[in-house]
């Protein structure tokens, strides 16, 4: 009689969180976490129940999941892999329960045999009590929204003690990065590191960043480097007790360019080395494309159909996107921490035409309630280039908070424009960009979802759950 | 022309919120004055010399990297800075730098880890964050005439004063000190430590003014004022805050 009621409550939960989902997505909104919600409510073990008709792929890590996750997307479709993804970074565990429960049909047959899951680093300790992913790749740790998880380490402890529980898990790590590396240590997993060889990079003298992690893990020595890509990620070695940099399985030996449009590099694995181009700009993406890589060669596909994922991806969930307006056109990039902000601002420097910038700061909670990390944001580049940006433009919660940090870096006050309306800054803004010019919108995780709805009104964006 | 020096305490240990802001702020609102300013840092294993620098700026960090900086603290610096402290150099200590200042801190594991003790408090360590934007009220800012600082705290040691410190401002919003007693930060001759980063000085330019004047003063005995300087932003930055978190 229990099993029978327990059954029944499957079926409820099932039904209501599709019953959800329909609804939501009639009425436009694309909700993508309250469906995973009242059926969790009803049904806590759904997920289990779920997860287990899955080869499951995850992706977690602080910075680039997304991106990440997309490349890998892209390698599943070129290998004609049926799967289903949790795309619009629904990423906490009633996300993740939406993405589950869109794909099974009301028998719990699932339509897709792989899932792949990109997974908030703070809600991954609790996923790996549900789910049991085939693959994890952990991108990086940086510093992250510190009010909401407590501080870099407890999140690095976290992601340790979910991965304790998943001993059969193929561990997906990035040796250049200190803490992400750790994780590889003493475990009973089978894992596959990657990085970048010591390899020449452009000159890069945007900013002193502070280093999130320059003391060793281990026993809090000063690390050294005998390279160094960008922040704390490099060739890193304890000079106290010898904790460095693992053998990377996986590298990038050469990068042959990086341009404000892509990057061209030279991976070498096991089973020889290609040249492919990226589609992405910046170092950072070089790095994401690294672990696709890695999670190509470990699941046996060929180069031919990496290279060409690679080279023809689509940018994630506001990561990079562009919208055409005839001459002219809108570029949004979500930005969410000093590191990849200070990225970001690299990315700037190296568009050749002029351009207009405006920064959209909001401090809800998925922005981060503490917008302290802007000035550990190194805005003095764009001082260098202000003669080739015709205004910058700040909005959202806090944009009193980013007109102080821009005067600070040294950007004239008068060309400083604050407006909390975004339909009145977009009519603005786009006065200031000329034709063959771009106007960069770079806004916070809410700030972004906001500006997608009125992007979406004006100039038909699709939407975003699709 | 007026030199001052600031010396930026472990700025590659203690540097998690922003405190580059602080600096930053500092600096720029002397240059724009027409005043020298240098920056100077002096981390683990560099001696700290006290009659070098006008003001000494020390930030948060992660715990993990507070323990390192303890013993190089103890060991190396400790006299030197009570020397500064007593020879009324400016000192502005946020969050980490502000609890090291005191005499100990006291973990969550019962733990007492002796601090410098150059200013009367201490710090017990509490089970729950203290996280969240802090609006406190401070008495005499002559450049800031409302008296309220702005700012976010995020801390979960507990700090109570004792004999001879006094704090530095009554909590109008958020937490402070300890979130029992109404008090936030502390005073002790030119000592100024708070909670609050965010980054502080910036949007706070009264309080930034007023560190800038007691340094002027203490090394330049005819220095009177320092001349005004168009503050809108960072005005309007400060009172969208005051607004938003007290209704006033």
């Amino acid at each position: 009689m229990k099993k029978i009621i327990h059954h029944i409550r499957l079926y409820i939960a099932l039904f209501i969180a599709k019953g959800a989902i329909f609804f939501l997505r009639l009425s436009g909104s694309g909700g993508t976490s309250l469906p995973g919600k009242l059926a969790l409510a009803i049904y806590p073990d759904i997920l289990t129940v779920l997860a287990r008709k899955y080869r499951i792929i995850m992706v977690t890590g602080t910075n680039g999941k997304t991106t990440t996750s997309r490349m890998i997307e892209q390698i599943l479709k070129e290998n004609r892999i049926d799967y289903i993804a949790n795309k619009s970074g629904a990423n906490l565990l009633s996300g993740l329960t939406t993405t589950l429960i869109s794909d099974v049909k009301m028998n719990l047959k699932s339509r897709s045999h792989t899932a792949l899951l990109e997974v908030d680093e703070a809600a991954f300790r609790l996923s790996s009590k549900y789910m049991h992913p085939a693959v994890l790749v952990v991108t990086n740790f940086f510093r992250d929204q510190l009010d909401r998880f407590g501080e870099l380490y407890a999140t690095l402890n976290a992601v340790r003690d979910g991965i304790s529980r998943l001993p059969d898990t193929t561990l997906i790590l990035n040796a250049d990065d200190s803490l992400c590396a750790s994780l590889g240590k003493e475990v009973p997993n089978s894992v596959i590191y990657y990085g970048m060889n010591k390899l020449e990079l452009p000159a890069d003298d945007t900013w002193v960043e502070s280093q999130d992690a320059s003391y060793c893990l281990y026993c809090k020595a000063k690390y050294e480097y005998l390279f160094r890509s960008y922040s704390h990620l490099g060739h890193f070695i304890c000079p106290q007790c010898g904790y460095s940099r693992p053998e990377a399985l996986i590298q990038v030996d050469k990068i042959l360019s990086l341009s404000g449009e892509f990057s061209r590099a030279i991976f070498y694995t096991p089973s020889g080395s290609f040249t492919a181009q990226i589609n992405l700009p910046g170092l950072y993406n070089v790095y994401n494309a690294l672990a696709a890589v890695s999670f190509s060669e470990a699941l046996g596909f060929s180069h031919e159909k990496t290279i060409e994922a690679l080279s023809c991806f689509e940018s994630g969930f506001g990561r990079m996107e562009s919208i055409s307006l005839g001459e002219k056109s809108i570029q949004v990039i979500l930005i969410k921490n000093p590191t990849g902000f200070n990225q970001v601002l690299s990315f700037l420097k190296t568009v050749e035409n002029p351009a207009a910038i405006s920064f959209i700061i909001n401090d809800k909670l998925a922005d981060g309630t503490d917008i302290s990390w802007l000035w550990d944001v190194g805005f003095e580049a764009l001082a260098e280039i202000q003669d080739k940006i015709s205004r910058f433009f700040v909005s959202g919660i806090r944009a009193e908070d980013m007109a102080v940090r821009l005067k600070y870096a040294g950007i004239f006050t008068d060309h400083i424009t604050v407006e909390k309306d975004y339909g009145n800054m977009l009519d603005d803004a786009l006065e200031h960009v000329n034709s063959g010019e771009t106007l960069y919108i770079l806004p916070t995780y809410t700030a972004m979802l906001d500006i997608r709805k009125i992007l979406k009104k004006r100039f038909h964006l699709k939407n975003f759950w699709q | 022309m007026y030199q001052i020096s600031i010396c930026h305490l472990y700025p590659d240990l203690l540097n998690l919120y922003g405190d580059h802001g602080n600096i930053q702020a500092l600096r720029k609102r002397m240059e724009w004055r027409g005043i020298d300013v240098s920056v100077h840092s002096v981390s683990l294993g560099e001696p700290f010399d006290p009659e070098a620098h006008d003001i000494v700026f020390i930030g948060g960090g992660q715990d993990y990297e507070q323990d390192i900086l303890l013993n190089d603290l103890l060991n190396q610096k400790k006299e030197a800075l009570f020397h500064a402290v007593e020879g009324e150099t400016v000192f502005l200590c946020i969050c980490g730098g502000y609890q090291l200042m005191g005499r100990y801190i006291k973990t969550g594991s019962g733990r007492e880890m002796e601090c410098l003790g150059a200013l009367n408090h201490w710090t017990i360590s509490g089970d729950k964050r203290l996280i969240g934007n802090l609006v406190f009220s401070v008495e005499g800012l002559k450049q800031q005439p409302d008296g309220y600082i702005v700012g976010f705290e995020n801390h979960s040691g507990k700090t109570y004063l004792g004999e001879g410190v006094t704090p530095l401002g009554k909590v109008v919003h958020g937490f402070g000190n300890n979130g029992e007693d109404g008090y936030e930060g502390a005073r002790y001759k030119n000592v100024y430590c708070t909670y609050s980063h965010g980054s502080l000085l910036p949007k706070n330019p009264g309080l930034a003014d007023e560190l800038i004047t007691l340094a002027l003063k203490r090394k330049y005995p005819d220095f009177v004022s320092l001349q005004p300087l168009n503050d809108s932003l960072e005005t309007n930055a400060r009172i969208s805050l005051i607004k938003r978190f007290t209704r006033k």
